[in-house]
Parts: C-alpha cells; structure tokens; sequence
C-alpha cells in the first residue's frame, strides 16, 4: 500500500502543473488587471507602473510561472493585494469558522442518511419509501438560497428560534450562531444524499448473491446488514469523502447570509477583486485537497471490500 | 419501523432544544449605552494609509484622527479642527498653511510605546509629518498617496529619492513639511490650492505613531493605535469588530450649532457633552442584505440602510414609512448625496470623439424620469451636469438642453449627425458590469437607443475587467457613478481635465484647451461668486460637448431605531460615531 501511496502521490505532480498552467493563463492573460483594482478611482499611469513593478506585474509571463511554481511548492503564496494580509493567515482563521460549520453539520447529514436511506431501502416500495422519495424529491428541487431566506425569516426573524446571523470566537458563545445555518444544511443535503444512498444499497439487493443468501435461509435482517450495507459501502464512500475538500474549502452561500467569516467566500471575493495570489493559494489548495480526497478513498475501499487491493 | 419513528423524534426534539437554548444564551454585548451599527462590507484593514474605500475610512476614523474634520450637523459641509487647535493661518499666496496642534493630545495606550511603559505619549508635529511622509513611502505604496502627490513642495522628490534607496529614511527632510516647534506645522504647497485643505480631514491623512507601525510592522493593519475616541478591542474584519470608549481621549463636546431644523430634530439636545456618547461600539459585517434588514427590524441593529429589495415593503409609494415601522417609532432619515451617475462616450473612440451631434442625439433619447422611478425608487434628482446639489456651482433652476427628454429633437440631431434613423451606424460598443441592476439599466439604455434606430451591443464584465477595458479605453460607451472626496465642485470637474484622462479619473478621455485653461483657472481661486461662475461656465462647456449623458444625483436614505440619539446622514460621515448614543429607556 506504502508504494502505491507514494506513486499516487508522484501522480499530483503533473496534475497541479496542469492545474497551474490553467489557472495562470485564465487569471494572468485573461482576467483584469490587478494593478486598476489597487489603484483606485484616482489612477493615473505612474501610479499603475509602480503597483505593476512592486507585485512583478511587469516581468515576463514565463518568469511570474515560474514565480507561481515556487510559491505552490513552498505554499507561501505571500500577500493578498486586496486585503494586504498574509494569505496563510486569512485561511488559518478562516478554517476554524468554515469547519465549524460545514464539518458537524456534513457528518450529521451522512448519518442521517445513511440511516434513512437504509430504512427506506429496508421498506422498499412500501409508503415509508414512497414519501421518502417524494420528499428528497422535493428537497432537491428547491435551491439552496430558498432555504436560507425561509429559514431566517421564519425560523430567526418571526419564530426567533435562533440569532439572525452572527459569529463569536468563543466556543461556547459560537455554537448558537451555527445551528440555523447546520440545519439548513443537513435539509439541503439530505434529499441528494438518502435518494443516493437507496439507490445504491438498493442496487446490492439485485445481485445474484443476495439471492443465494435469501435461498440459503439467512434471515431478511442479516442479509441486509451483514451483506448488502457492507457491500454497498464502496458508492457511498466514494460520494461521502469526496465531499470533505468541499467541507474545507467552506459554504460560501452560509457563510455569507450568516455572517459566518470563514475562508468558503475568500475565493469568491479575490475572484472579484482580481487577487490573484489568494486565487492560487485557494485553487491549488483544493485541487490538493481533491486529490488528497481521491487517495483517502482508494485506502477505504481496501478496508471495506477485501476484493481490492491497492497496487 | 418503530426506532425509526423514535430516532426521527429524537433528532426532531434535539433540533428545537438547540434552537430553544440558542435563542435563550445572553447576548454579551447588550450594554446599556452599546451602540450596535452594520457594515456592509468586510473591512480590509485598519491602517488610514489603505483606508481606500468607505468602510475601511469609516472604521479607521473611530480610532484615528486628523488634523480637521467636518462638522456634524451643519450643511453646507463645513471643515472644523480636529488634532488642529484652531483652522489653519493660510498664507496670502495661498501656498503656506501653519497648523497649531492641540496640546496634551495623546495616543491610546499601547504596548509599541515602550519608553512609557505602554502608556500612550504626545502628539506632536513631527508625528503629523511622519503620517504624511508615509502616504509618499514609494516601499509602501499607500493608495492614499493621491491626495499628496505634486502637492507639497518637496515631497515627490523625497519619495523619488527613497525609491532609489534600499530603506526609507524618514528623517531626510521635505521642504514643505516643517515642525517649527513641538506643536506647530507649516505645510509649503507647490501652487497654490483652495482644494488642499480636504485632504487635511481624509482618513488617508490621520496621524499615526511611528512606534506602532516599526513595532506591529506588516502586521500594523491589524493593530490600530491612534488618538480618537475609541479603541479598538476585536477586529474581525469579516465579521465583527467592537470598540470601547478611549480613557485617554481628550476634551471634545458635541456641537451646540447646526443647521435649521436641527434643534426640533432634536440633535442639540447633546449640545456640551464630552464625546464619545456611548461606552462601546459593535460594528457587525454583514454582507448580504437580507440577514442585514432582518437583524434591524429585529432590533439588533441601531440602523440601517434599505436593501433595494426592501425598499416597497419600508417606503410607502408617497415616499413615507410604512405602517409596520412607523408603529415601532422607526425613524426615517433622507439626504441628497453628492453624487453623479452617467454614461461615458469615450472620446478617443474615432466615431463618438468627432461626432458632437450623435452624442447629443443619444443624450436627447436617454429618459431619466422613468429611470429615477424605476431604478431610484423615485427619490433622485436629474443631472443636468456633473455638479450636484450642494455644491457650489450647481444651479437648481438650470436646464440641460440636451437632458430634456425629446424623441423627434433626438432623431433631428441623428439626422445631422450623419445617421438618420440610425442608418448607417454600427451598434455601440457598450462596456458594462456583469450584475442584476446593470443589466436592468443596460436594457433600459438599449430601450432608449433602439426608440431612434441606434443599436446597442452589450459587453458584459466582471469589475476588474471592466476596469480595464475602461482604462485601455477600449469601448465606445461605459456607465459610471462619481461620488464626491470633498465638498467642491472641482472635485467632479477635474473629471474633464485633459491631464486625467484613463488611465486616470477622466474615463471619457475629453480634452478640450479651452476647458483646461478654465479649470486650472478655478484652482487659483478661492471660494467665491467668481469661481462658481468659472464653474458654471465650465459646466456650459460640458453640455454643449456632451462628452457624458449625465445621469443622476442619488439620494441617501437611512433607518434608525427610536432609542439611537443624533444620527444624522453625512456624505463624510467618518466620525459619526462618537455622537451617537442609546436612549436606554426607549429601549424594550
């Protein structure tokens, strides 16, 4: 497994060049030009010729390549234009709020899930399953800002079960600014993800080897359990972890109507500001993250199907 | 099925004991004199020589002063001391100013002071002229250093000098910036300016210590330290930053004077009173306007701007409050801003800088009063030229021949511009943002155009492309707003100075000699009755050239909550907040 890890490993490197190479050419030939955003209104060109020489605007396209090359392998990608603070303290105190939110809230949402989906796959066809989809149904056809404004106008505003919007650093002031936006998000999420999971666990109970168990004699429960659930593990984990960079990276939407200050609007911002370092950092760290994603799922399939092995 | 009926219920009663208790922990900042204000966007920093948008000025000026400031309640704006002891002496040439600076001013206690022991020292000259040398640092490269640069006698050669250096020495001396004591400051300007003072009361220009910003280094943006009537204790400038009031603040009372109306608004009530009014200050960043609104009408804020997407349900269609908040004793502030909305031809484009008659055509087709109703909610003024109400030099009785909405006029001036009917003529190149209301205004626009045969071709972008396209003048037509640095006309007029056009303010690329000649004219002159005919003629000029179609002057409107004591809007509202106070009995 070691060697396949590091050979997975060696793998990245083409990919982030790749990613690299896209990223450069969409924001530094592309995109705006970050020196008029520092400017201001009262630009004139001397002013945009120094921006331009003090951030290496001015050197040749190859050179700043190379220049972003270094900053992903040191992963010191310096200061953002916009904000001027350093990028690797915008993410580490963006994180803290981002996971505190997306994290609990993802694993109470696959928990739930996987629970539901179970029951509903255990009743199939039966009216538990049948309402079950309607509501997933539902559920996901309903976009994800719909549920934020009801649910702070309703549920914050006119009921004041929970604060509007909000953040504390402390933990135990901060929790209560979180569980609207938790329970907005396990509702989003859960219709996607119990019609996922059903399927999948109800696509192991056509096989052949379900069939033979249920010939043998096994109960309907140890089929179920000890057979099926196991079996259809390797789809959900396959849906659940690539999930996490996702997680990481933050809610952007949450973030933002909830007044959560986490890092899930910090690409979205420099996108509109043309900051383009914190662009790299925020990028090549979730292509990082994606791959680091795809790795950790390959190592759990091994431990849930004996079948694969990892070479 | 049974413990699936129990683990739903469980997860359904969790769900509401969260929401019970959550809604039940103690708000811990619900003083008794807290004010508690929004910001609308996340601030970027707070150190006054970035403080290059709104929200960074607005935050920095709680905790940092300058020289001057503007008086609170009295309109038109008007410049009062501030770190100064008294208004400037101002020299007959007009190039000397001579500052006396308040004695026994000091700066918040702070670790940085380390030969006190923490605790804050004087403010003297010489920090004043550290502040400004900073805003002309080229190592540090302020986005403030605009409001200096070829201004003060001496000191673009400093900065040009220091470049060349591998560090910055502060103590090489400029020309125009002296300490003549401890206490007083000449500034020798290069020519003479009326307009130099207003930088005087800008958040770029406020006095910082150099121990902070040697001690904090690049980290000073996190770390305020200044002289003004509060301090900084949080600063999340994502989501939260609150203020105490400053121990060491000097003696500053609230004004005793305004304008008319003031005293029944009850605004002088305060009159006397040592500043700040209230102890503490919760500034909540909140960006998206619902969540914004809804904390407002929750009473969790002290006030508000109107969301666009709440204007209906707050603003009656006769411009009142509306029932619901009237009935909560919400109170309504409206003011004019000192502002311009227009459309850029640009002038450097072959078809539009030659052809004087279209841009009149197109200027004749474009209807504002649909558009004050449909994008202002009613409440703007047409702009007949770029100078708005307020201001010296706008006059309310003029008319704009070619801002009076007349189809048949419009499609007579095509046809003399070479285009009858529009034949002919390419669609225009239209450079715009790419958001909802552009959007809106973009087809209204083409709307317009299309009434007289003229065909629009939108190219949408994101603001930093926009930006460039602007400033590569590429495009033939752009919408734009001007907002007002300072209170004078030259501040809307230097955007036709042919020495600005893009990449500087002058989008529409005019020059015009002749127009020039009037504005460096206008710089030499005080205010007076002279110089608001310079500008009127200069305005002349711009109307009959139409190098803009000249848009709008928004007004501001503002909602606060009954127990919020003299708020009142200001274009430079910096300082607002060490006025305000909570009326603890109005408040549930």
């Amino acid at each position: 497994m070691f060697v396949y890890i590091v050979r997975k490993l060696l793998n990245t490197i083409p990919i982030i060049f790749g990613v690299a190479i896209v990223i450069f050419v969409l924001f530094n030939m592309v995109g705006g030009d970050p020196a008029l955003m520092m400017v201001g209104k009262h630009a004139n060109a001397q002013r945009i010729a120094e921006l331009r020489a003090e951030y290496g605007f001015d050197k040749p396209q190859i050179e700043q390549f190379v220049q972003y090359l270094k900053q992903i392998v040191t992963f010191d990608y310096g200061r953002s234009y916009a904000t001027r603070r350093q990028i690797s303290d915008m993410i580490s105190d963006g994180l803290g709020p981002s996971m505190s939110l997306t994290l609990p809230a993802f694993f109470l949402t696959t928990f739930l899930a996987v629970i539901i989906g179970l029951v509903v796959a255990y009743f199939r066809g039966k009216w538990i399953d049948k309402s079950a989809v309607v509501f997933c149904v539902f559920g996901m056809s309903i976009p994800v800002l719909a549920y934020i404004l009801f649910g702070q106008y309703f549920l914050a505003y006119k009921l004041g079960l929970f604060p509007i919007s909000g953040y504390e650093q402390a933990l135990s002031e901060r929790w209560q600014y979180l569980v609207l936006p938790m329970i907005l998000w396990v509702v989003v999420s859960l219709g996607y993800d119990v019609r996922f999971f059903r399927t999948a666990i109800l696509e192991e109970t056509g096989q052949d080897y379900v069939r033979t168990a249920r010939a043998k004699g096994l109960s309907e429960q140890k089929v179920f359990f000890k057979h099926v659930l196991k079996n259809s593990m390797v789809p959900i984990i396959t849906n659940v972890v690539i999930e996490i960079p996702l997680l990481i990276l933050g809610a952007f939407l949450f973030e933002g109507f909830f007044g959560i200050p986490g890092i899930g609007s910090i690409t979205i911002e420099a996108i509109g500001n043309s900051d383009f370092p914190v662009i790299k950092a925020m990028t090549t760290l979730f292509a990082l993250l994606y791959i680091g994603g795809n790795l950790a799922t390959d190592i759990l399939y091994t431990l849930v199907d004996p079948r694969v092995s990892l070479k | 099925m049974h413990s699936f009926h129990i683990r739903f219920g469980f997860a359904a009663v969790a769900v509401f004991a969260l929401a019970s208790l959550s809604s039940c922990t103690k708000q811990s900042d619900d003083g008794g004199n807290t004010l508690r204000l929004v910001t609308t966007s996340k601030i970027k920093g707070m150190d006054p020589a970035f403080a290059d948008d709104l929200y960074s000025g607005t935050e920095t000026s709680r905790v940092y002063e300058g020289l001057l400031q503007y008086h609170y309640l009295k309109r038109p704006y008007e410049l009062i001391p501030n770190l100064a002891e008294a208004m400037p002496e101002i020299a007959p040439d007009g190039k000397v100013y001579t500052f006396k600076l308040r004695k026994g001013v000091v700066f918040q206690d702070d670790v940085a002071f380390k030969d006190t022991a923490g605790k804050g020292r004087e403010v003297t000259a010489d920090d004043v002229i550290y502040s400004f040398k900073r805003l002309a640092d080229p190592k540090l490269n302020s986005s403030g250093w605009w409001v200096f640069d070829g201004k003060i006698a001496g000191l673009n050669e400093w900065r040009e000098t220091q470049a060349k250096a591998t560090t910055v020495d502060y103590a090489a001396a400029v020309g125009g910036l002296k300490a003549t004591d401890r206490y007083t400051l000449r500034i020798q300007l290069n020519q003479r300016s009326y307009q130099f003072i207003y930088a005087l009361a800008m958040s770029f220009a406020y006095v910082v210590p150099r121990e902070a910003v040697d001690h904090y280094g690049k980290e000073f943006l996190n770390h305020p330290v200044g002289t003004g009537p509060f301090k900084m204790t949080e600063f999340n400038g994502a989501s939260k930053i609150v203020y105490v009031r400053n121990p060491t603040y000097r003696k500053e009372v609230y004004p005793s004077e305004g304008e008319a109306g003031d005293k029944e608004a009850g605004l002088l009530e305060d009159a006397g009173k040592p500043l700040p009014l209230a102890d503490k200050l919760v500034v909540s960043v909140i960006v998206e306007s619902q969540p914004m609104w809804l904390n407002f009408l929750a009473g969790k804020l002290d006030a508000t701007s109107i969301p666009k997407d709440n204007f209906s349900t707050a603003i009656t269609p006769t411009k009142d409050l509306s029932p619901d908040l009237k009935a909560k004793n919400v109170k309504l502030h409206k003011s004019p801003s000192l502002d311009v909305t227009h459309e850029s031809f640009n002038m450097k484009d072959p078809l539009f800088g030659k052809n004087k008659y279209l841009r009149q055509a197109l200027s004749l087709a474009h209807n504002t009063g649909p558009l004050i109703e449909t994008f202002y909610n009613g409440q703007a003024v047409a702009a007949q030229g770029p100078i708005p109400p307020g201001l010296a030099g706008y006059d309310a009785g003029y008319k704009n021949p070619y801002r009076q909405f007349d189809l048949e006029k419009a499609k007579a001036m095509l046809a003399k511009a070479g285009y009858p009917g529009g034949k002919g003529l390419d669609p225009i190149d239209y450079a715009t943002v790419t958001n909802s209301t552009s959007r809106q205004m973009n087809e209204y626009l083409s709307k317009a155009f299309a009434d007289i045969g003229v065909q629009l071709k939108i190219n949408s972008y994101s603001w930093p492309e926009f930006q460039s396209a602007v400033k590569n003048k590429k495009g033939q037509m752009w919408g734009f707003a001007w907002g007002a640095d300072y209170p004078d006309a030259e501040n809307f007029l230097q955007l036709f100075y042919s020495k600005n056009v893009s990449p500087g303010p002058n989008d529409a690329n005019y020059q015009n000699p002749a127009y020039d000649k009037l504005y460096e004219k206008s710089l030499t002159l005080r205010d007076s009755p002279e110089r608001t005919k310079v500008y009127q003629d200069m305005q002349k000029m711009l109307v009959e050239d139409a190098p803009w179609i000249f848009g709008v002057h928004r007004v501001t409107f503002a909602l606060t909550q009954p127990w919020l004591k003299n708020y009142k809007l200001h274009e430079f509202d910096y300082t607002r907040a060490k006025y305000l106070r909570v009326e603890p009995s109005l408040k549930k």
